[in-house]
């Protein structure tokens, strides 16, 4: 089994504030890991430095995966004066094949035309998570997917990453909610 | 290309972003004549130092926000992680500024020019000095706005401002030249020298300052 990321003895503090020490672990494709802990634990900051943004304090971390990540984090990255369709242009997966039938599953098919600005909390994640649905990516980086999400997307949401994992994906991420995907559980707590 | 589309789309979009600057270049260009007596034959002298300060303040006024929305909707976390070479990024970002609010200023400038002074001569001189200022204007005033991301403009003006004042003196020197008929290329060719260094090293240090703050 291919190992898309290994994480040996991964250290990050704040100032003087160590969020966590010596966190080793590895993950294959195929396969999830689900972290846990309590708020300003440093479950932000590990998949940060996972997705290159953030750069640990101590430790060594091994990527080995062909494409880009797919990190979808606090922030939607979505422009709220333009409108469903220009959003998705920006998003670069307004030509994608199985764009139509996403936006139906989700029921922002006839929300094209409206800004984003006019959409609730709930259809603005749903359009962000568009970029996770149709991704192209080896590894998936995912911090709190299900804030804002009715059950009905939250169960779409862990029906299509139960596929991505059987299609060989890895994934990696944090969430309060409970998913029904089968992962390990890494606890991060204050050092 | 296809990051040039969608600056392009993003900046056309929001028109307060292009159109709000170009209206207050217009406004200062406008008040100008206005406010001084019109028979003073010395207004020929101070439009230029008046242009130069209005190209100035609207280019800090243009890049207010040129990082500050994407940084706060994660637009920048996307674009770090997605593109290899953020400066290039950056570069093209500016480009797209320059395009929508520099070019149209620098051609309203040349047009206030002729107006003003009724030089036709003038008026074409002025062109590609100004565009070479706004492209480098705008450079550096993206690099304290990159600088103070988080921490309000005042810092970004405050610490870019030790960079512009050559510039201005450069453009003085300018409208020394220009006023006593002397030939001005050599003042051009030094902006565009200048213009030349700036485009290569300030996205690059952007970049790094910008990816400072996505930690």
């Amino acid at each position: 089994m291919k190992k898309i990321l290994v994480a040996e003895n991964l250290s990050y503090k704040i100032n003087d504030t160590k969020l966590f020490q010596n966190l080793s672990f590895s993950l294959n494709e195929g396969a999830a890991i689900h972290i846990l802990g309590s708020n300003g634990s440093g479950k932000t900051s590990l998949l940060k430095i996972i997705s290159g943004l953030t750069k640990q304090t101590k430790g060594e971390i091994e990527k080995n995966y062909n494409k880009d990540i797919c990190f979808i984090g606090h922030k939607n990255a979505l422009k709220q004066y333009l409108t469903v369709e220009d959003n998705l242009s920006l998003l670069e997966i307004e030509a994608h094949g199985n764009l139509k039938s996403f936006l139906q599953l989700l029921g922002l098919d006839k929300l094209l035309d409206v800004m984003v600005a006019n959409l609730s909390y709930g259809q603005q994640k749903k359009l962000a998570l568009l970029r996770l649905f149709l991704n192209n990516s080896d590894l998936l980086v995912l911090d709190e997917p299900c804030v804002g999400l009715d059950k009905k997307s939250q169960d779409i949401l862990c029906t299509f990453l139960s596929d991505e994992l059987n299609a060989k994906k890895a994934l990696i991420f944090s969430s309060h909610i409970s998913l029904d995907i089968s992962a390990e559980v890494l606890q991060l707590d204050k050092a | 290309m296809k990051l040039l589309k969608f600056e392009l789309l993003k900046l056309r979009k929001k028109s307060r972003g292009w159109l709000g600057p170009i209206l207050v270049f217009v406004l200062i260009m406008t008040a100008f004549p206005l406010t001084v007596e019109m028979l003073n034959k010395d207004i020929d002298q101070s439009f230029l130092s008046v242009l130069w300060i209005a190209t100035l303040l609207v280019m800090m006024l243009a890049t207010e926000d040129i990082f500050l929305e994407d940084f706060n909707d994660g637009t920048l976390e996307q674009m770090a992680i997605k593109h290899n070479s953020l400066s290039g990024v950056i570069t093209i970002k500016i480009f797209v500024y320059w395009l929508l609010i520099g070019l149209p200023i620098s051609l309203l400038g040349a047009l206030y020019g002729f107006g003003i002074t009724s030089s036709a001569d003038l008026a074409i001189q002025l062109i590609p000095i100004l565009m070479i200022t706004t492209y480098i204007f705008l450079n550096v005033f993206s690099f304290g706005n990159a600088l103070s991301l988080t921490k309000g403009s005042i810092l970004g003006i405050l610490i870019t401002m030790p960079l512009v004042l050559p510039l201005l003196v450069v453009l003085g020197k300018v409208v020394i030249a220009i006023n006593l008929g002397m030939n001005f290329l050599g003042f051009l060719f030094l902006l565009l020298g200048i213009l030349s260094i700036i485009i290569l090293v300030l996205p690059i240090i952007i970049s790094f300052v910008i990816k400072a703050h996505l930690e």
